[in-house]
């Protein structure tokens, strides 16, 4: 089967999707911005028309768009402090609106389905370099920030009297969360990314363990999901296949779960 | 440790909350500020913590190591998945420290070292506010400042956090503590800031006790 280029470039940028992810949705979720992956995958539309009509890569224009719609996200946050799911909207609906405008005028010729639903196997050899470079600088970034972004998630207020640029972390990590859904886009599609992010974090909640287990089981569950169940995916082409199984992850944690005490850390 | 000169400060086109106050905490001190809901006390500790800018005036503080506890009950995500432990190391990492038997030493002042493996979530409510204390004793503070920290605690544990505040203060750690309850403020304080509209009158502990049917109302 990894005779074929597209099989190994999709194995690839399933493996890299699959630790981003997680690392990025535990933060997301905890922050209640959980809707915060469905607005920028819904801006990076538009970042996707742009691309697609001035011949740019469309990942990393997409990239670019999000980045940018990430940093007003944050910047309005302190304007309607109190009142973020109403920046969400307001910036989502400026992303589709760009999006479908330049669609209708026909200036984007690709077919744009690809990007909307995601498509796997059809991930070319640039996108896999773009995916691979936004997702390893991700990756760096956050293991620098690991515990100053806990902090910040935990506890804005005392973060900052700590000593902490919270202002500046907090723009970091809308950047990064942008990459995460400009090199997921290829992959999984703009309508199905904010549950990519979302929905297993869900799962891993429900064991009510210590930090890091929560994001150490929830790469598990991404990394079975995609490299385990890899064949069940190019088979049925079926992108909502993972939002279905986190479901039945969190009924049977749901179940499991009975002790509410944490491992030893240490 | 904290001075005030004729610090102004008011929110967008309202009156001053904060009016021409001028203060001076000295080392070691332990100040509690009382006041009507409304007088300043939360906004006057939110500019000395730097969240806001004063309009006027100048605040200047003898050094950077301030722990801070607010007001959290209700306020935190109590389903948070975080260990005592992860939460304590997190703020240590945050201020550059990196001796971690610090973590311990607090935990132990404040009575919780064995629950260091516990969620967060799994907490009472006085027993978190002793966390965030023991979060605000890392890195051997010089000044920590306390908003409202017994709302929503009850008696008996108020008392328990009276003694830690109290050990705390007589180290030599200066301590400022906005608080309603005036029994805690006549038990600990060594002066006490009274602010009405912003404007503050302060008072040593025997004068603000000669006065104590007068402010009975407060």
């Amino acid at each position: 089967m990894l005779q074929y280029s597209f099989m190994r470039n999709a194995l690839v940028a399933a493996s890299l999707v699959s630790l981003l992810c997680p690392l990025i949705g535990t933060f997301v979720v905890l922050k209640k911005y959980s809707m915060l992956g469905d607005t920028l995958s819904h801006t990076s539309f538009a970042g996707i028309a742009l691309g697609i009509a001035f011949g740019f890569n469309p990942i990393l224009s997409a990239f670019i768009f999000t980045a940018f719609a990430g940093i007003i996200i944050e910047l309005l946050r302190s304007k309607y402090e109190k009142y973020e799911e109403l920046i969400m909207v307001i910036v989502l609906t400026l992303g589709v609106g760009i999006g479908i405008t330049m669609v209708s005028s026909g200036t984007v010729s690709t077919n744009i389905d690809s990007y909307l639903f995601g498509s796997i196997l059809t991930v070319s050899k640039n996108d896999l370099y773009t995916i691979f470079v936004l997702s390893i600088i991700s990756i760096i970034t956050i293991f620098f920030l690991y515990h100053k972004l806990i902090y910040i998630t935990f506890d804005e207020e005392g973060a900052q009297v700590s000593g902490l640029n919270v202002k500046l972390i907090n723009y970091i990590f809308m950047v990064l969360v942008s990459a995460t859904v400009s090199v997921s886009l290829r992959i999984m599609g703009i309508l199905v990314i904010s549950s990519m992010i979302a929905v297993p974090v869900a799962t891993s909640l429900q064991l009510n363990k210590s930090f890091k287990y929560t994001l150490y089981f929830f790469c598990n569950i991404w990394f079975y999901r995609y490299n385990f169940r890899f064949n069940s995916f190019i088979i049925f082409k079926c992108s909502t296949w993972g939002p279905n199984s986190s479901c039945i992850n969190i009924c049977i944690n749901h179940s499991y779960n009975n002790k509410r005490d944490c491992i030893i850390y240490d | 440790m904290v001075n005030l000169q004729n610090v102004c400060f008011g929110y967008t086109n309202g009156k001053p909350v904060i009016d021409n106050l001028s203060i001076n905490i000295e080392d070691g001190a332990y100040l509690s500020v009382i006041g009507e809901n409304g007088s300043g006390k939360s906004t006057l500790i939110k500019l000395i913590l730097g969240f806001y800018k004063p309009s006027a005036g100048k605040i200047s503080i003898e050094t950077d190591r301030i722990g801070y506890v607010s007001q959290r009950i209700g306020n935190f995500n109590n389903k948070f998945p975080i260990t005592i432990y992860e939460l304590l190391y997190c703020h240590l990492r945050a201020i550059k420290c990196s001796d971690k038997n610090q973590i311990l030493l607090a935990l132990n002042m404040v009575g919780m070292e064995s629950y260091r493996n516990k969620l967060i979530g799994n907490l009472s409510g006085g027993q978190i506010q002793r966390i965030f204390i023991a979060k605000a004793l890392l890195g051997n503070p010089q000044l920590l400042i306390f908003d409202e920290i017994f709302t929503g605690v009850d008696e008996k544990t108020q008392i328990e956090i009276n003694d830690i505040l109290t050990k705390i203060n007589k180290e030599g750690i200066t301590i400022l503590a906005v608080d309603h309850n005036l029994n805690n403020v006549y038990k600990n304080s060594s002066h006490i800031l009274k602010l009405i509209n912003g404007r503050g009158i302060i008072y040593n502990k025997e004068t603000f006790m000669d006065k104590e049917a007068s402010y009975a109302s407060i």
